[in-house]
């Protein structure tokens, strides 16, 4: 007994004993693991306890604790750690930046949110998956990163801009979507330097509507870098070169084939056969090889970014130079960026923040994707002809019709250059007062100035060719655009027990105007282009002249708004969202001047409640909802009075005289196209955060779509510079399932993964045109013939319209049989569909042969982190879109695919392809033999990267050096049989149809990122 | 203080943007207010161009005119090149053709040019306003004229334009009423009219009363038309002795001219608006294909000639190498190299071909400077002598003066028959010296001699085109279509 006591006050006393002896002063350094720099602010606390402290200014800390506690060390936007204390008193703790994403920054209208407490369908894409993809513009990095945007490229040439559509296409006008840049409103994209994008969130549903009238096509919300505070500076150069070819070449016939077949279908025509010889053909000229070559493309950034205790900063400098795959230095894009970014606290409760990006690009273009452009025309280019003659000069491209030329001779005449400068600057000022209230004013604006160059020397193609030239003339555009944005609103924040409300109210005005000047010199001295300017032309005409006596060269445009938010949560785990705004623009009508939008969303954190509280598997769950109207107001100007904007030009002494007459037919009920649109979503992280998973349903239903339905002829609407009346009567639905899954984690020690997949389903359909029957056409396909798209009730926007097929009438019998058409249809002659039955195909046999608009968009990144090597990739798929090949010009001389050497010959020979025919032939109009499936699977882009570790380079003060090595568009999957199956130029109706798209390279990259 | 007063500024600068109301997007349009216009003379003549800008598209008009007569077969690249075309060349367009929607339209653009002019006529006094009414008027006629021989019944408006929302209630007036109103407002211009008028190219005296004596013999009120055609030759007019010159490009304007479409070169042109090409887009239509040599230039070789209307010719008539050119032949005489376009002939309309020497602006097949010869003295002389031998009692010494005036310029004999030879011989002399200008599909039906000239016209169907079916639609179906179609 007595020994049990003993022994129990000794192990007692040595325990006590033990922990008090054992309690010591830890102190210790937090870092940021990046840049070395010690972190202010972070918390410390001792596990199982509520005592705790936090970093100071220089990131250390002291704290009272016992060997085998376990601090936890955790700080916004970074991962948090544990540490066990042990025998050392100090400690140094790195800090990595935090893949948990909850806690991450969204940037919302007006304001900002943690990603947990978002109620909106709001995607983010951060710098570092920016980075990874190396885009020359930032669109090049939406694709595949967010399920619902879709990224269409309208053309590879260098410079060229993207086509942004999120969550399908939603009106046949203008769909792109509101981009602001810090506030600050930007239609081209190209003045941006990728490197120097923070984030960008796109806000694809009801949450855009605290935008209102602009925002029915989706918002997106771009932040540049900004340096944070208490940061030493940290000094980043990134370079890298590559070079670019073109992932392919389409099969068109050689010198001997063309000739084969050119005899061919001259004889079944009942002429001679041109050629006598064709041994003597060879090979000829493969005019493709003569157009496409590997291109250079180098880019050189260089930011500083830093803070102090009242400030950050952040200063970059961009040059980019990319040479074309077509055409080299012809097809040239390079663009120098300088930018900064300041933020400063005047005072403890006044904040300064400004931006300033000045971008000078210049653009040097070549005609693309028309009948007759280059890529056309190397297509269609008579193999038998060299490039050039046996004097040296180019050769012509005789009998080839009107618009078939030599392209070498067409790049090397072809002189247009666009040059771009522009300034965008924001300055905004932040007032906080009474603890719960601030006021925000920013100031935002654009100064651009576009030049365009288009120098034309005299030139002869061949003889009747449309782009001979007999007097050179250069004409110089110079349009000079500006807009300011002035957003001013107040902001009251305030917590009491659990209930959180954030209320904003604000006003904001925006004006775009600017002038346009235009001449066009003749005969000038020299055919050289640069030799002579316009000032020596022979004769100066100012194409805007008639124009300037009324103002009528400048514009202005304004949009007044007024808006307020309400944010309510309590606990952080119901959340509320409510906006309305109201605005006013210049472009409605008297009778509908004010719209009001209102829109809401509604959030609940499930996995806070308490019945969630023990899952393993999932440790966030989030449902959420949102509703609202919105709209476009990109409607045109002046559309509701009668000006006299027409056309009134007469002759009189051979000289041009200008007179008035009415423009457009006048609409005074004009309006915003309206947007009613909602969305149902859950996000979800399982495993601890290991895994991320979100997914939405949306429906999106826009009514009053402008559309300038036709009008009765006797009303003069076909004058000159007049048009009907432009009326708002058209629906349009688009709806979706958009699906994200990601996982990031380690293997093992030394391996660490992340891959993530999405996929976004889309159904878009046409409700309504203006009437019964009413419809809309684009587009163009061959000569004269009727456009090829519409847009039609119970249909997709866009869908090609055109007649349906049979395969090949392979005998008489089958011909005798068969429908005719308004060119009697022969034997070996496709055999079209006669839909209704009248025995006779005409424009009434025309059916839903396919549409541009994809029915499921994906994309997939990998990556991979082994020791210092990195490894990462990424693919986009778009499945269910056709395309429409227009490349193929209807003319017996011209050189053709070599799909052609399976024509059909003879009977049973093949039931795809129709005979070849110098004559009249039926084969020519718009049918699906022309619409080909454009799905794809491409792999956008695999990197892999070394970093050096860092002991080798602290001998050299260097804080970082990785080098990689990457390759953008490895390949691309598909059965079409153009170019590039991502072609489109675009137009909601009339895009899909190519007509020798200028093909996205693959571009091979070799680059470093230092950091100093 | 240095605090308070950086407070004060900045929140001065934030209040300050609050204070933007309502009307900071009323912004007016740089543009007029069409219906506060017309305060000045110059509003007036500024609204004039605008009307006469419309007989720039009558291209068409021109070009159909021949493609549907004998004269001349479609041609063109290919059968399918453009459509519109080749159907009204075999006499099988029907309600869906492009070509005579874009008649059909163009030509209801003019007619409300010149109706906004005569809607605000009485608005404002100025000195000279009769001579802008006039015209205004003379082209109201002008593009109705049009329409009534093209579409036959077709609704009138007159002096105000036909605004948004009418086209659902608006009627086809009958033809006999729109030749009525027609009659009228050129008996008015040729009043207000002077005789020669300042600016080139505009209406004169002569125009209204050449036009009006056309307009008379197309009713076959032939003692009305011989009167005011009798005044409209006694105008400051003369036959042009060298007739290759009347063509060519120093030939415009001439002494023979009565009234002529004006074109230029200076502008720039595309498919996509035809209508507003200040070049004559049928010139360029008309051009040899493929053409590599000297004086002409390249087109689309449409409207060519067939082989009959070059035989119509007599022999020692000084028009035929004028009206027709012979490609082989001019080809193996100087040189020169051209294609074949589908229907090829061997022959194209040499009077309204592209010619070397023009700027070539770009598109160079729709901006020639040919002007259109509308109204031509030879064309007067020879609708007097058709209304002096068609009338009752007939003239014909008094005709028979005029048709000889034009056979001794063609260097061809004086005739001196009479009666219905005379007729023969008056209808065979207007087609070939008026071959190539677009009136004799019109010609033929007016004379009943289009059934029989003309493969596959039908009767009491194809003398009128028919009304586009899609503008019956706009219009909410409530028009009939011209019988037969």
């Amino acid at each position: 007994m007595k020994t049990h006591v003993k022994r129990f006050f000794t192990v007692t006393f040595l325990l006590v004993s033990s922990v008090m002896l054992a309690q010591q002063n830890i102190s210790g350094t937090v870092m940021e693991q990046d840049t070395g720099g010690g972190l202010p602010g972070v918390t410390i606390v001792i596990s199982g306890t509520d005592r705790g402290t936090t970093t100071d200014f220089d990131g250390n800390f002291t704290i009272s604790a016992n060997k085998g506690d376990v601090l936890l060390i955790s700080y916004i936007g970074f991962d948090s750690q544990e540490i066990t204390v042990g025998d050392e008193t100090s400690i140094i703790v790195q800090l990595v930046e935090g893949q948990n994403k909850l806690n991450e920054i969204v940037v919302t209208g007006y304001g900002t949110q943690i990603k947990k407490e978002v109620t909106g369908a709001v995607a983010v894409i951060g710098a570092e998956s920016i980075e990874k993809l190396n885009p020359v513009r930032i669109e090049q990095a939406l694709q595949g990163q967010v399920a619902g945007v879709n990224i269409t490229s309208s053309s590879g040439a260098p410079g060229a801009a993207s086509n942004i559509r999120i969550r399908g296409i939603a009106t046949n006008g203008d769909n792109r979507p509101l981009i602001l840049v810090d506030g600050n409103v930007i239609e081209d994209l190209s003045v941006i330097n990728p490197r120097d994008i923070e984030s960008v969130n796109v806000l694809k549903d009801a949450s855009a509507g605290i935008y209102g009238v602009r925002a029915s096509n989706g918002v997106i919300l771009i932040t540049t870098k900004g340096g944070r505070r208490n940061m030493p500076l940290k000094v980043e150069l990134n370079a890298y070169n590559g070079i670019q070819n073109t992932t392919k070449r389409i099969g068109v016939l050689n010198a001997t084939e063309y000739g084969y077949i050119l005899n061919e279908s001259q004889v079944i025509a009942g002429n001679s056969a041109p050629f006598s010889d064709l041994s003597s053909l060879g090979v000829g000229t493969n005019w493709q090889n003569q157009v496409f070559q590997n291109a250079y493309i180098a880019d050189t950034n260089l930011t500083a970014t830093g803070g102090n205790e009242k400030s950050n900063y952040s200063f970059g400098l961009g040059y980019l130079n990319q040479d074309g795959i077509v055409g080299g230095e012809k097809s040239n894009y390079n663009r120098i960026t300088a930018r900064g970014n300041y933020t400063l606290d005047i005072l403890d409760n006044l904040q300064l923040k400004s931006t300033a990006i000045y971008t000078r690009s210049n653009r040097d273009k070549l005609s693309e994707n028309a009948i007759g452009s280059i890529l056309f025309n190397a297509l269609n280019m008579n193999p038998t002809l060299p490039v050039v003659d046996s004097s040296g000069a180019y050769s012509l491209a005789e009998g080839l019709g009107g618009e078939v030329i030599n392209p070498v001779a067409q790049i090397a005449n072809t002189y247009d250059t666009d040059q771009i400068d522009k300034i965008s600057a924001t300055l905004g000022l932040e007032y906080t007062f009474l603890n719960d209230l601030s006021i925000q004013s920013r100031f935002q604006y654009n100064h651009a100035n576009v030049n365009t160059d288009v120098f034309r020397p005299v030139v002869n193609y061949g003889s009747g060719k449309v782009f001979n030239i007999d007097r050179n003339e250069l004409t110089e555009n110079r349009n000079n655009f500006q807009d300011y944005t002035w957003d001013t609103f107040l902001t009251y924040e305030k917590s009491i027990s659990n209930h959180n409300l954030k209320v904003l109210v604000g006003q904001s005005v925006f004006k775009t105007y600017g002038t346009f000047e235009s001449y066009t010199g003749y005969d000038l001295p020299s055919n050289v282009y640069g030799e002579s300017s316009l000032a020596d032309a022979a004769e100066i005409i100012d194409n805007q002249e008639q124009n300037k006596e009324r103002e009528a060269n400048t514009f202005d445009v304004r949009l007044l708004s007024h808006f307020s938010r309400l944010e309510y949560n309590y606990k952080g785990k119901y959340l509320l969202s409510a906006v309305v705004r109201r605005d006013g623009s210049t472009r409605f009508g008297p009778n509908n001047r004010f719209g009001i939008f209102p829109s809401g969303s509604v959030g609940w954190l499930v996995s806070d409640e308490d019945f969630f509280a023990n899952n393993n598997i999932v440790n966030f769950l989030k449902f959420r909802a949102s509703y609202g109207i919105i709209g476009n107001d990109r409607i045109g100007d002046y559309r509701y009075v009668s000006t006299l904007g027409g056309e009134a030009t007469y002759v009189a002494n051979e000289e041009r005289v200008f007179g008035l007459a009415e423009g457009a037919l006048a609409n005074p009920n004009i309006k915003w196209e309206e947007q009613v649109t909602s969305n149902i979503g859950l996000d979800a992280n399982l495993f601890n955060d290991a895994v991320n998973l979100s997914v939405d349903y949306y429906v999106r239903k826009t009514e009053d779509l402008l559309l300038t339905a036709q009008v009765s002829g006797i009303l003069g609407a076909s004058a000159p510079g007049s048009s009907a009346p432009t009326v708002n009567a058209g629906d349009v639905e688009n709806k979706g399932l958009e699906f994200l899954i990601g996982y990031q984690g380690n293997i093992s020690q030394d391996l660490k993964m992340n891959v993530s997949y999405n996929f976004a389903t889309l159904q878009n359909t046409v409700l309504f045109v203006s009437g019964d029957n009413g419809f809309e056409q684009g587009g163009s396909f061959g000569i004269g013939l009727e456009p090829p798209s519409r847009m039609v009730a119970g249909q997709p926007i866009g869908f090609f319209y055109g007649l349906e097929t049979d395969g090949v009438f392979q005998n008489q019998t089958e011909v005798n049989a068969g429908p005719t058409t308004n060119i009697a249809p022969k034997v070996g002659d496709l055999r079209y569909v006669d839909q209704d039955g009248d025995g006779d195909v005409d424009l009434d046999d025309r059916v839903n042969i396919g549409d541009p608009i994809p029915d499921v968009t994906m994309g997939l990144n990998l990556g991979f982190n082994y020791k210092n090597i990195d490894f990462s990739s990424s693919a986009f798929a778009s499945i269910g879109n056709e395309i429409v090949r227009n490349y193929e010009r209807n003319q017996p001389f011209v050189n053709r695919r070599n799909a052609v050497l399976d024509r059909w010959v003879g009977p049973n020979s093949t039931n795809e392809n129709p005979r070849v025919s110098a004559g009249a032939n039926p084969n020519g109009l718009f049918s699906d033999y022309f619409v080909e499936d454009g799905s794809y699977v491409r792999i956008q882009n695999i990197q892999i990267g070394y970093t050096f570790p860092d002991e080798v380079l602290n001998t050299l003060n260097i804080k970082k050096l990785r080098i990689y090595g990457s390759v953008n568009n490895v390949h691309t999957f598909t059965k079409y049989s153009g170019y590039d199956p991502s072609a489109s130029n675009g137009a909601p109706i009339g895009g899909g149809i190519d007509l020798g798209f200028y093909p996205v390279p693959r571009t091979f990259i070799a680059g470093l990122n230092l950091t100093f | 203080m240095k605090k308070n007063n950086i407070l004060l500024g900045a929140l001065t600068i934030m209040l300050l943007v609050v204070s933007c109301s309502d009307d900071f997007i009323d912004v007016p349009s740089r543009n007029e207010n069409s219906e506060e216009f017309f305060n000045s003379q110059e509003d007036y003549e500024k609204a004039l161009i605008g009307a006469y800008d419309l007989l720039q598209s009558t291209y068409l008009n021109v070009m159909l005119g021949e493609i549907a007569s004998d004269n001349t077969l479609a041609g063109g690249e290919s059968a399918t090149d453009v459509p519109g075309i080749q159907e009204v060349d075999d006499m099988i367009h029907g309600t869906t053709n492009q070509q005579l929607r874009d008649i059909w339209g163009w030509m209801f653009a003019g007619v409300n040019r010149a109706n906004y002019i005569l809607e605000f006529q009485d608005k404002t006094e100025f000195s000279g306003k009769e001579n802008i009414i006039g015209q205004a008027k003379f082209l109201r006629a002008y593009y109705y004229f049009e329409l009534v021989k093209w579409f036959g019944d077709v609704p009138l408006a007159v002096d105000t334009r036909i605004q948004f929302g009418e086209q659902f209630v608006v009627e086809r007036t009958p033809k006999a009423q729109v030749y009525a109103q027609i009659e009228a407002d050129l008996i008015a211009a040729a009043a207000a009219l002077p005789a020669t008028q300042n600016v080139v190219g505009r209406a004169t005296k002569g125009a209204a009363q050449s036009l009006l004596g056309k307009v008379y013999v197309y009713q076959d009120k032939f003692e009305e038309a011989a009167t005011v055609l009798a005044s409209a030759i006694s105008g400051p007019y003369s036959l042009v002795t060298d007739y290759a010159s009347i063509f060519e490009h120093e030939g415009e304007n001439g002494s023979e001219s009565i009234f002529e479409v004006q074109y230029t070169d200076v502008e720039g042109a595309g498919f996509d608006c035809l209508q507003c090409s200040e070049g004559n887009v049928a010139v360029g239509f008309n051009g040899i294909r493929q053409y590599d040599g000297p004086t002409f230039d390249s087109g689309y070789s449409f409207n060519v000639p067939t082989q009959e209307v070059v035989d119509a010719f007599e022999t020692g008539d000084i028009r035929k190498d004028v009206a027709i050119l012979d490609i082989d032949a001019w080809n193996a005489a100087n040189g020169s190299s051209s294609g074949e376009g589908y229907e090829h002939t061997g022959y194209f309309n040499r009077k309204y071909i592209a010619r070397k020497g023009d700027l070539n602006t770009g598109d160079q097949n729709l901006t020639n400077p040919n002007n259109y010869r509308s109204i031509r003295l030879a064309d007067v002389l020879l609708l007097a002598a058709e209304a002096n031998n068609r009338k009752t009692p007939a003239n014909d010494a008094q005709a028979l003066v005029y048709l000889n005036q034009v056979r001794q310029r063609a260097g061809l004999a004086a005739l001196s028959v009479t009666g219905p030879d005379l007729r023969q011989a008056i209808d065979q002399e207007r087609r070939v010296e008026l071959v190539g200008e677009g009136h004799r599909f019109f010609d033929l039906v007016r004379t009943g001699a289009a059934s029989r000239e003309i493969d596959g016209f039908v009767a009491g169907k194809h003398e009128v085109f028919p009304i586009p079916q899609i503008e019956i639609e706009l219009a909410g179906s409530r028009w009939a279509q011209n019988p037969g179609y």
